[in-house]
């Protein structure tokens, strides 16, 4: 599903924020990246959403060849990947309800999917009777979850979550884990970079470490260090 | 069509709330199309006004043979009825020197002093020509077979007059053309600005539509629909101006006697609605421009 061959990414030509990467993901697999600030997470997700392009080597995501995509179909790969972040990016003038139909909407889905899908995935997400609230009528664990319901709605085939569980306290961090396990359970490819030491450990997933911008461990089932 | 009608909601909804945002600048951007187009517009009715003003004169022109004042009655009749057989003449008038003595005197009615100089013997009789034909080049060759004869003081056709007239208004059509293309740029520089401002205001869910995979041209739609909303709305307000200064200068010269040379200017009402067309017209694509070109510089994939 996404496959990266020898992939380095210098900023400014300088900073080499992934060097030399190479990895393959299967369709339905949850990873977890893990590494220290600054180790390349976020510009390794940022490469697999055509945000930022390879300085060398080829990114695969759901079979294109990235390096030789024409930039006009960039929008139409993206709608095949949801993007949850830490700081959920949500429009705080727009309802939950608005927010998540706003991802069909602009992406030009007709009315009656926007109508049926948005409060299915506000029940997946458990927000069915907050669909009328702002985001900032809601704790953070319930943002994130719209934010999730928002990255999902179009049921893409990979899900990318940069540190999504990063501002929550554990316990709405074990929920919003959760619910990711469910969407992977759909068969929808997961990958998050984190630094929670306890989601990995207690997940236990495949889990690939970054340092300095090399993959440096790569284990089925493995733990934060 | 029918995927498109079924976004038309979003469109106009979204267009509509970026207009509201920014009133200030929105009156602002759309009384500089307006007076731009304004200009457009006018000048455009000049043009038209001209041209037919012109081609009135040239059609029924006229050229007059002044005569010596000392010209014998034999000269004068003999000149009269060669003139009269002239295969390109189509008639004549004589205007003898009372005649023309009483023109003088009521364009100089209101300086009697000046009138005291002149005596009647003093000017020339004239026939007036009315050739058979209308094109300039051919009554200057008429007018030119009786210039050297005697007893002919001048022959003036209005050749000279229209010419100076033309070149007149052919400047200022330059003139409203400069300025109108300075103020068109004004216009769409401050739609630029002011759809930049509104990527700018809106950088978040832009950020979110990129993220979920719009395509730019779904982005960029309506802030340029926003644009040309603006264009049209100064198209609008610039023709309704352009109209009215019209009928109010056309009023001007039906009434005025000072003015009345100007009478000729009229504009046809098939040529007012092309040239309010051309108005709006010239709205709408400036703000088309400004907004088009602001959409696709500040949407970074």
């Amino acid at each position: 599903m996404i496959r990266l061959d020898n992939v380095t990414k210098i900023y400014k030509g300088e900073t080499r924020a992934v060097d030399g990467v190479s990895l393959d993901i299967k369709k339905g697999e949850f990873v977890f990246l893990v590494g220290e600030s600054g180790s390349g997470k976020s510009t390794m997700l940022r490469l697999v959403t055509a945000e930022e392009s390879a300085t060398e080597g080829r990114v695969h995501v759901a079979g294109k060849d990235l390096t030789r995509i024409s930039s006009w179909r960039v929008p139409y790969l993206r709608r095949n990947i949801g993007s949850v972040f830490q700081d959920f990016k949500l429009l705080p003038q727009k309802t939950v309800y608005e927010n998540v139909g706003f991802a069909l909407e602009v992406i030009g889905r007709p009315k009656n999917i926007v109508t049926t899908q948005v409060p299915a995935i506000l029940d997946l997400v458990g927000l069915s009777h907050k669909q009328k609230s702002f985001p900032d009528e809601l704790s953070g664990g319930e943002q994130q979850r719209v934010s999730i319901a928002r990255a999902f709605v179009n049921r893409p085939l990979i899900l990318l979550a940069d540190e999504p569980t990063g501002n929550l306290d554990p316990n709405t961090a074990q929920e919003i884990m959760r619910l990711l396990d469910r969407i992977n359970r759909t068969g929808t490819t997961v990958v998050m970079a984190t630094h929670d030491q306890r989601i990995v450990d207690q997940m236990r997933r495949r889990v690939i470490a970054l340092h300095a911008g090399q993959v440096v461990r790569d284990e089925q089932q493995g733990v934060y260090e | 069509m029918v995927r498109f009608l079924s976004r038309a909601g979003y469109f106009v909804r979204e267009t509509w709330i970026n207009v509201r945002r920014n009133l200030t600048l929105t009156v602002a951007a759309i009384l500089t199309v307006a007076v731009g187009v304004m200009l457009v517009g006018l000048g455009l009715m000049a043009r038209y006004a001209s041209a037919n003003a012109l081609g009135r004169w040239q059609g029924g022109v006229q050229f007059e043979i002044f005569l010596e004042p000392n010209i014998a009655g034999g000269q004068i009749d003999a000149l009269g009825e060669e003139l009269r057989n002239h295969p390109d003449v189509e008639r004549i008038q004589y205007i003898t020197q009372e005649q023309a003595f009483a023109v003088l005197e009521e364009m100089l009615v209101d300086e009697p002093e000046l009138l005291g100089e002149v005596s009647i013997e003093s000017l020339p009789s004239s026939y007036r020509v009315v050739p058979r034909f209308a094109e300039g080049e051919l009554i200057e060759s008429l007018a030119a077979q009786f210039r050297q004869r005697p007893g002919v003081y001048s022959v003036e056709t209005g050749r000279q007059q229209v010419d100076a007239i033309r070149e007149w208004f052919n400047s200022f059509r330059w003139i409203v053309l400069l300025m109108s293309i300075v103020l068109a740029a004004a216009s769409a520089l401050l739609i630029f600005n002011m759809i930049r401002v509104a990527m700018f205001a809106r950088r978040r869910e832009i950020e979110v539509m990129k993220l979920v995979g719009a395509t730019n041209s779904f982005i960029r739609l309506p802030f340029i629909l926003e644009g040309m909303l603006h264009g049209l709305a100064g198209g609008i307000v610039g023709a309704v101006a352009a109209g009215v200064l019209r009928n109010h200068v056309e009023e001007l010269f039906g009434r005025s006697e000072i003015l009345a040379f100007f009478r000729s200017f009229t504009v046809t009402s098939s040529q007012f609605n092309t040239a309010t067309i051309a108005t709006v017209a010239m709205g709408v694509i400036v703000g088309a421009l400004g907004s088009a070109f602001a959409a696709g510089r500040f949407l970074d994939v």
